[in-house]
């Protein structure tokens, strides 16, 4: 499933960037903790489909649909 | 003089170690072949540049890419002593993937680093240790644990520093060289060493989190959001009033001193009209900029300008905008010339593209007098509901609103207008939402004087040649007399474009000469109605334009022409600066300029 699929305070981890996005965009998310076999926590959803929170490692996150359905998590 | 460059991750404190380490000498660095300005300060007998946050030494905005090519050049700058990398305790892991990029960039190049282990105060209070011997054993390069908010560890920091930066050798980097895929390295190497030292992450977040829990809920954070932004307007204007006055009456005190020292004559009339009365006026709005520059400077510390940008994204996209958007939106109410700046922080070069051709629309502290005069003649000063809503205000909040709902507007035609083809290389919207930290008075203060001076330095010599030239204009050739002047002849001529909208041709120069800066237009008219010192009594000038007889209707348009209209040439060169295209700084110049036109006289025949 996708990380935009995973509910509140589920967690999950991270199994693959989607190959759809540029190898910049990956390295970036690589640095920022999205390395597969990582797990994260979502904390929050916001109304009418906003952007989620959530928290991998030592970071809090706020990521749009866009950027969520491409990574892939379980 | 020797420098010393400071780097890290945004929201590292690396300001506040900046401000504790060179105090109040600032000044603003050069790099030869860079073009965005850095802070740079003295510390000891070098000099300390302060480079902007990045997360990574591969860029992928365009604000970020001008900041890792500063960095380029700093480190193969043969006076660049020393590197230090600023490092957030609580935060280790991320830092460190950073960090360690830096390393090896640093190492190419020679260069010594020395890591500034910051926010340990914050450690502490988990009592959470880091062995820095350790790490900088592991790390192979010195590591000093301090807080630049607590000032633990400072003063053994700086006296290190100053030895490190004296003899660089002793602090080369003693790891071994990566040549291939160092992100990847710096990543995996990042997480081991975290694993060992950092503290555990959810008892660090815990406090964030909770916070965050209620100030990101859709009810009652919406609410806070929305009680912020009244506060953030209402203090415009009562916090600053009372320093615009002093300035106000700082320029007339000065003004009349200057009189009395001169003899009646061309020369004091040129000073008393042109130069206090045109020029001092613009002053008066200095003390606005500031104090929307440390709001939006405390709300940007605390961690709150994040969520801000974060609740906002969702119906700023609905425009075509992102959450980040919201930053330049905002400041864009003081002046749009650092708003256009700010922009650079959006992720998506179209994104970028819209809001800064929809930041003009805000409207910015120059528009203030114009709205202030227009207003003052044609609402009464009434209250209503136990004065909690002033007419005069409300009309005011109608000004500012029908701003922002132009921006959306002219946002969405843009968006709709530009092809899929940009929408490829669009970046998503990814933001960190720093934990949140009470902020520290010293960078705030200096960012708020800054924001005083620079909008001085920008907008002084331009406003000071309009003042004079529509004095000469308009004081011969018949010394004063402005009806047979040739500013009249002028504006005669120039009557017809405005003349459908009800104004004669004092408001036609007027409104043309504002097209420089939008703020002389009170300036101008003053002048032009002969009252000595016009801004300095607009309820004298506003009984004036009364008594002149004009319309409601006219007015109307009037202001509505100053809501659209892109009237100040420093935005203009701004945006040609940032977008480096004619299309999009003339070009809107020009558009808004027709848009406004054709608005404000459909309005006025609606109204007639
Ligand atoms: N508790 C604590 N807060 C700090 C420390 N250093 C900085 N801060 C705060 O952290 C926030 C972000 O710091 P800033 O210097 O703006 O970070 P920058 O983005 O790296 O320049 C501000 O509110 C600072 O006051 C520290 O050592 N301890």
């Amino acid at each position: 499933m996708t990380l935009w699929e995973l509910p509140k305070k589920k967690q999950a981890r991270v199994t693959k960037l989607d190959d759809s996005m540029t190898s910049v965009l990956k390295v970036r998310l690589n640095e920022m903790g999205f390395v597969p076999g990582e797990l994260l926590t979502c904390m929050k959803r916001t109304a009418f489909n906003g952007p989620l929170v959530i928290q991998i490692q030592d970071c809090v996150y706020t990521l749009d649909r866009q950027l969520a359905e491409n990574i892939a998590v379980e | 003089m020797k420098r010393i460059i400071l780097v890290g991750k945004p929201n590292s404190g690396k300001s506040l170690l900046f401000n504790q380490l060179t105090g109040l000498k600032q000044k603003v660095a050069n790099f030869p072949g860079v073009t965005v300005e850095l802070k740079s300060g003295k510390f000891e007998e070098f000099e300390l540049v302060d480079f902007p946050g990045t997360y990574s030494l591969s860029s992928i905005s365009t604000d970020e890419s001008i900041a890792i090519n500063q960095l380029h050049a700093a480190m193969s700058d043969k006076n660049t002593c020393l590197v230090v990398c600023n490092l957030d305790a609580t935060k280790l892991e991320r830092s460190l993937v950073f960090a360690l990029q830096v390393q090896q960039l640093a190492k190419q190049h020679n260069k010594s680093v020395v890591f500034s282990l910051n926010m340990v105060d914050q450690l502490t209070r988990f009592s959470h240790q880091i062995d820095t011997k350790k790490l900088s054993s592991q790390l192979g390069s010195p590591v000093y644990a301090l807080s630049a908010k607590s000032l633990e560890g400072l003063s053994e920091f700086s006296s290190a520093l100053k030895e490190h930066a004296k003899h660089p050798e002793t602090a080369v980097i003693q790891c071994p060289t990566i040549d291939n895929d160092q992100s990847a390295r710096a990543v995996k190497f990042a997480k081991e060493l975290a694993k060992e030292h950092a503290i555990n992450q959810d008892i660090a977040l815990k406090q964030q989190n909770s916070l965050d829990s209620f100030l990101l809920n859709s009810v009652a954070g919406g609410i806070v959001f929305l009680a912020i932004m009244f506060f953030l307007f209402q203090s415009i204007f009562t916090w600053a009033a009372p320093l615009m006055d002093a300035v106000e009456s700082g320029v007339g005190f000065l003004g009349e001193l200057v009189a009395s020292q001169l003899s009646v004559g061309v020369v004091n009339d040129f000073l008393q009209d042109a130069i206090f009365g045109g020029f001092g006026a613009f002053l008066v709005f200095v003390p606005q900029i500031m104090v929307l520059t440390l709001i939006i400077g405390l709300l940007e510390d605390s961690g709150y300008l994040a969520r801000a940008a974060l609740i906002c994204h969702k119906p700023l996209s609905l425009f075509g905008l992102s959450g980040r958007s919201f930053i330049p939106y905002l400041s864009g109410h003081a002046c749009a010339i650092p708003a256009i700046l700010a922009a650079r922080t959006i992720e998506s070069p179209r994104k970028r593209l819209i809001t800064m051709v929809t930041v003009p629309l805000m409207s910015c502290s120059a528009r203030l007098p114009v709205y202030a005069l227009l207003i003052a003649v044609f609402v009464p000063n009434e209250s209503y509901f136990y004065g909690w809503v002033n007419l005069q205000g409300a009309v005011f909040f109608c000004l500012y609103f029908g701003g922002i709902c132009m921006a959306l507007i002219v946002s969405k035609l843009l968006n709709t207008w530009m092809t899929a083809k940009d929408a490829a290389t669009d970046l998503p919207f990814i933001l960190e939402l720093p934990s949140y930290r009470l902020p520290h008075w010293r960078p705030l203060m200096y960012k708020t004087i800054n924001s005083g001076k620079q909008f001085i330095y920008r907008a002084a010599p331009i406003i000071f040649m309009v003042s004079v030239i529509i004095w000469v204009l308009g004081y011969f050739p018949n010394n004063g007399d402005l009806g047979s002047s040739y500013l009249a002849y002028l504006g005669k001529v120039l009557d017809p474009i405005f003349a459908p909208m009800g104004l004669d041709w004092r408001y036609t120069v007027a409104i043309l000469v504002s097209f420089l800066a939008r703020e002389v237009f009170v300036g101008v008219l003053g002048t032009l109605f002969s009252i000595e010192n016009a801004d300095e009594n607009i309820n004298g000038l506003a009984q004036q334009i009364q008594a002149d007889g004009l319309t409601l209707a006219s007015a109307i348009a009037l202001l509505i022409f100053y809501v659209i209209a892109l009237q100040c040439v420093a935005t203009v060169a701004t945006l040609k600066g940032e977008t480096s295209k004619n299309r999009y700084s003339w070009g809107i110049f020009v558009f808004y300029g027709v848009l406004a036109y054709c608005l404000s006289m459909t309005v006025y025949f609606i109204i007639t």
